[in-house]
């Protein structure tokens, strides 16, 4: 997947004249947070229960490494294959030697935003392995070659006519339609196809249970668990924050997870492998490999601060309520994580130098961050990733600033500790920018600010600031107390 | 005596004073009269969000320095009080002395609507509006402040008014302080949407409580609506409105 | 089964051996929850809210007194779907039926995976013959309509996914109020622990194409459900 995060605005430019996606991204917002509200009750007190996600959450963070090792302990028990990649391009490594082994022809994923983070579908290309993403979403948008749009629906943009060029062209539909039903029942047949004669099927993970060494994985649509059943070898992908403590903190998270993610109770489907099949079963993988992928992560965990970026579950319920997100979709995001958790993971994985715009594309309102059912405050991290540019920090790779605004904020600041420099600098620049007003309103400043003033005006800066009309104000003091007091009503 | 002190943002000192002094009007109407620290000037919030740091702890020392002594700090902006209330003990985190003064300081100040319902317990503050008047939910009062009904109560206990929902009231009006200009092309659709809302509300009067969301929302209805108004809650309240 | 050590030892040290080093940070505490209100529920209710539950996910289900009035309905769902070849489980649910010859007196042909001595003619039975596949559960969860199934030698997992039809039959007395008492019986003796558990809550879904959700993606379009006393 090619990486496009430096070319924010241009994509967010461009989507946001989209105005197909536009009247998508509008209706979206009020629905899912009505559904969430109307299922999150369901709990008697849904506040405790979203407390609960966040310990349990927390706590992975805390014990991450014990957490792991009992993990691996528990699924090799029951005869997985636990095996660990340092970064992307070892964890393509491994899963290229067993399809190689296997003589996998072809494979069928299901959806997995790790394996998108490692490229996995551009390095089996590249060796002649075919690798089908069965996610009816992930489908159209791989046959398109376009990034995800959204965390859960990855294509729910698409215009239908675009899908039925698509599918006769790729998946050997033979009659148009623009039916939805239609449509998704042409990728059923074609997807079919390839489920029944796979060798090997590639997993994600939603949740590596460490008290039993399970893996679980939510879907609505089967196609997880077509991979799980059909073929002799199945391949699940999970980086390392994904373990959970216990079966009970899995269903937890499962119902967070739901209500969060698409307004549901529980997914259509929830699937749960400890190891691979047993001795007597006639489907079922042979081997179970689980592949656990570090990546850049045991470096954000090493930072105190950044490390609650590892509490994601990946539900969506960020995106779901942002209103940039609302506003440009997820493509100007520019890799395999949009929207509010995309914007807190990106800068860690790829530097703070190649991610500039997604932290500060944000006005920082914490809608993420209330909605979160893992605990993690996005609006802090972005002032953190803001901060740490500005200092040009090493280990994140902060680019440092243009000198001008630099020089800007230094001697701002030093006007804010003294007030006579402050009062100082308004009236010089008064003029200057009054010289802009007509009646009191500016409608422009010529190249300054224009996006400001593209389409709102500003009010003048007031002939007599508030600290200019104290001294009239304090005079009218009703007790006649220069000094000021709460007195007697 | 209790020393009440105000807190004047910079956006108010200098675009909106109006605002400031509806304020010290309001809260003398009910029995307040507040002290004004001259040597005030910005809570630091410019620098903070562009990751100036150590430009933002000069602002909260200066700021610690001047109210430090009082018993009571009132703003009318919430996030101004965000800034103090929650920011100022992570920036000065690693100087133990200016950590506790920033600490105790956090529990002694207020958004102006929360101390006149919660601190005064006041809810009739002698306002008054004839006609329906909805209330957009600023994100750093509603969710860093967990201020709303008190703003809806001194509304609705205003003579003639008539409350009116705004539909997607808790949604980001698109200001963000700098990203408004940085941002400006995502920002101006935040906003007419916002304002799109307060016109499909029907109501007469859009008040809040934040002077950045006012000049986002009437800086875009300035433009493009200009027979609809907001207005800052301490102007609706003591009755001044926009040059009073 | 013999124990596998893991493979690629540096990369796994290295790893752990990073995370490890640094000091472990602060766990919040685990707020008290009150309990689910199905928790509360006796045994009629509890039909009653999975049924509801199951309804609104477009669940079709039944309810019968015993195995014989079962497979009458069984009879009639043959009938209405002109069910010519289906697949069936032989779990502790369904073998009692005796399926197998049902079908023949009726010139339906059921097919059972101990029928098939590769799992390559398993496969394209299941996936291309047969019509419907007919299974019991281990437990149905009243709090939302979900079936839950361990699967193994006799309860394989294609059967409930492969074909466009399921049918679930479920004894009354297998269902419990929420996710918690299945997952403690069947992951509680972590000695004995199954390879393979689905939960299921209603028919395959998506609306992945323009937000459109529409029932039936690559799972089953369908899901009956008999329950049984």
């Amino acid at each position: 997947m090619e990486i496009r995060t430096t070319l924010f605005n241009e994509i967010a430019g461009k989507e946001i004249r989209n105005t197909y996606a536009r009247a998508f991204l509008k209706a979206m917002p009020a629905a899912i947070a009505a559904r969430r509200e109307a299922v999150m009750s369901s709990f008697p007190d849904p506040d405790a229960a979203q407390a609960c996600g966040q310990a349990i959450r927390a706590e992975v963070v805390a014990r991450l490494p014990e957490l792991l090792e009992q993990f691996e302990q528990n699924a090799v028990a029951r005869g997985a294959k636990v095996l660990w990649a340092r970064d992307a391009h070892e964890a393509n490594g491994i899963v290229l030697a067993i399809a190689r082994e296997r003589k996998a022809p072809y494979v069928t994923k299901g959806k997995s935003m790790v394996t998108e983070e490692m490229g996995l579908n551009d390095v089996l290309v590249e060796e002649g392995i075919e690798p089908f993403e069965t996610d009816l979403g992930e489908f159209i948008a791989q046959q398109l070659k376009r990034p995800p749009f959204h965390i859960v629906g990855p294509a729910i943009n698409i215009p239908v006519e675009e899908v039925c060029d698509l599918f006769m062209e790729k998946a050997g539909m033979e009659e148009p339609t623009t039916d939805p039903v239609e449509l998704g029942y042409a990728a059923r047949l074609f997807l079919r196809n390839k489920f029944h004669h796979v060798a090997l099927g590639v997993t994600g993970v939603n949740m590596a249970v460490a008290e039993t060494g399970t893996i679980v994985n939510l879907e609505n649509e089967g196609n997880i668990r077509f991979n799980k059943s059909s073929p002799r070898t199945q391949v699940s992908i999970m980086s390392i924050e994904k373990v959970v403590p216990t079966m009970a903190d899995a269903m937890h998270l499962t119902r967070l997870l739901s209500r969060n993610c698409t307004g549901q109770a529980i997914s259509a489907y929830v699937s749960m492998d400890s190891g691979p099949k047993g001795g007597g079963e006639i489907d079922g993988p042979e081997e179970l490999f689980i592949i656990i992928v570090d990546n850049g992560r045991s470096e954000i965990y090493a930072d105190p601060t950044a490390r609650q970026a590892l509490r994601c579950i990946r539900c969506g319920g960020c995106l779901n309520l942002c209103p940039v997100y609302a506003k440009i979709g997820g493509y100007p995001y520019g890799w395999a994580y949009s929207g509010p958790m995309g914007q807190v993971l990106t800068p860690l994985l790829l530097g703070l130098d190649r991610a500039q715009d997604l932290y500060r594309a944000c006005t920082l309102c914490g809608s993420c961050r209330e909605v979160c059912p893992a605990g993690i405050d996005h609006p802090s991290l972005f002032l953190y990733y803001r901060a740490k540019d500005v200092e040009g920090d090493r280990r994140l790779r902060g680019k440092r600033r243009p000198w001008k605004e630099f020089g800007f904020f230094d001697l701002w600041s030093r006007a804010v500790a003294h007030s006579t420099l402050w009062n100082l600098g308004v009236r010089l620049v008064r003029p200057f920018v009054n010289r802009y007003s007509r009646g009191g309103v500016i409608t422009t400043m010529g190249k300054y600010f224009e996006g400001w003033f593209r389409t709102r005006n500003l009010p003048a800066i007031a002939e007599k600031t508030f600290h200019e009309r104290w001294k009239r104000l304090r005079r009218d003091t009703v007790s006649g107390d220069p000094d000021g007091r709460r007195g007697e009503p | 005596m209790e020393k009440v002190s105000l807190f004047i943002p910079c956006i108010v000192d200098l675009f909106l004073p109006e605002i400031g002094e509806a304020t010290v009007h309001l809260l003398r109407r009910v029995g307040v009269d507040p002290l004004y620290h001259e040597a005030q000037t910005c809570c630091g919030q410019p620098a903070m969000n562009a990751g100036y740091r150590e430009q933002a702890k000069r602002a909260a020392k200066h700021f610690i320095d001047l109210f430090g002594d009082d018993d009571v700090i009132v703003s009318p902006s919430g996030s101004c009080v965000y800034m103090v209330k929650h920011h100022y003990p992570q920036l000065l985190r690693d100087d133990p002395v200016w950590l506790r003064r920033a600490e105790e300081l956090s529990g002694r100040i207020f958004e102006l609507s929360q101390y006149i319902v919660d601190i005064l317990g006041v809810e009739e503050v002698g306002a008054s509006f004839e006609g329906t008047v909805t209330y957009h939910e600023s994100c750093h009062i509603l969710r860093g402040l967990g201020v709303s009904d008190q703003p809806k109560r001194l509304i609705r206990r205003a003579e003639g008014v008539e409350f009116v929902p705004l539909p997607l009231a808790d949604m980001c009006c698109g200001f963000g302080g700098e990203f408004a200009e940085t941002y400006d092309y995502i920002s101006e659709e935040m906003v007419k949407e916002k304002v799109e809302s307060y016109l499909e509300s029907g109501a007469d009067l859009l008040v809040l409580c934040e002077p950045g969301c006012l000049l986002n929302i009437d800086g875009y209805l300035s433009r493009n609506h200009p027979e609809k108004k907001a207005l800052h809650i301490a102007a609706f309240l003591a009755g001044t409105g926009r040059g009073g | 089964m013999s124990k596998e050590k893991t493979v690629g030892h540096s990369a796994r040290d290295e790893i752990l051996g990073k995370l490890k080093r640094i000091p472990k940070g602060a766990m919040l505490p685990r707020p008290a929850m009150p309990p689910l209100r199905e928790i509360s529920l006796d045994r009629e209710q509890m039909v009653a809210t999975f049924i509801e539950k199951l309804t609104r996910e477009e669940g079709v289900v039944c309810r019968v007194s015993d195995g014989s009035e079962a497979v009458a309905r069984l009879t009639e769902i043959a009938a209405q779907e002109d069910l010519r070849k289906v697949m069936v489980s032989t779990d502790t649910v369904i073998a009692p039926l005796g399926l197998p010859v049902w079908g023949r007196e009726r010139g339906i042909t059921v097919l059972t995976p101990g029928d098939f001595s590769t799992r390559d003619s398993f496969r394209d039975a299941v996936f291309d013959e047969v019509q419907a596949g007919i299974t019991g559960v281990n437990y149905a969860v009243a709090e939302s309509g979900t079936i839950v199934i361990v699967h193994d030698a006799h309860q394989p997992r294609l059967v409930s996914l492969a074909p466009i039809l399921h049918i679930a039959l479920i004894p009354t007395t297998r269902i419990v109020p929420t996710y918690e008492q299945a997952v403690e019986a069947i992951y509680g003796d972590t000695k004995d622990i199954p390879s393979h558990v689905t939960f299921t809550t209603g028919p395959s879904m998506t609306a992945d194409i323009m937000g459109k959700p529409f029932k039936g993606m690559h799972g089953p379009r369908r899901l009956m459900v008999i329950l049984i006393g």
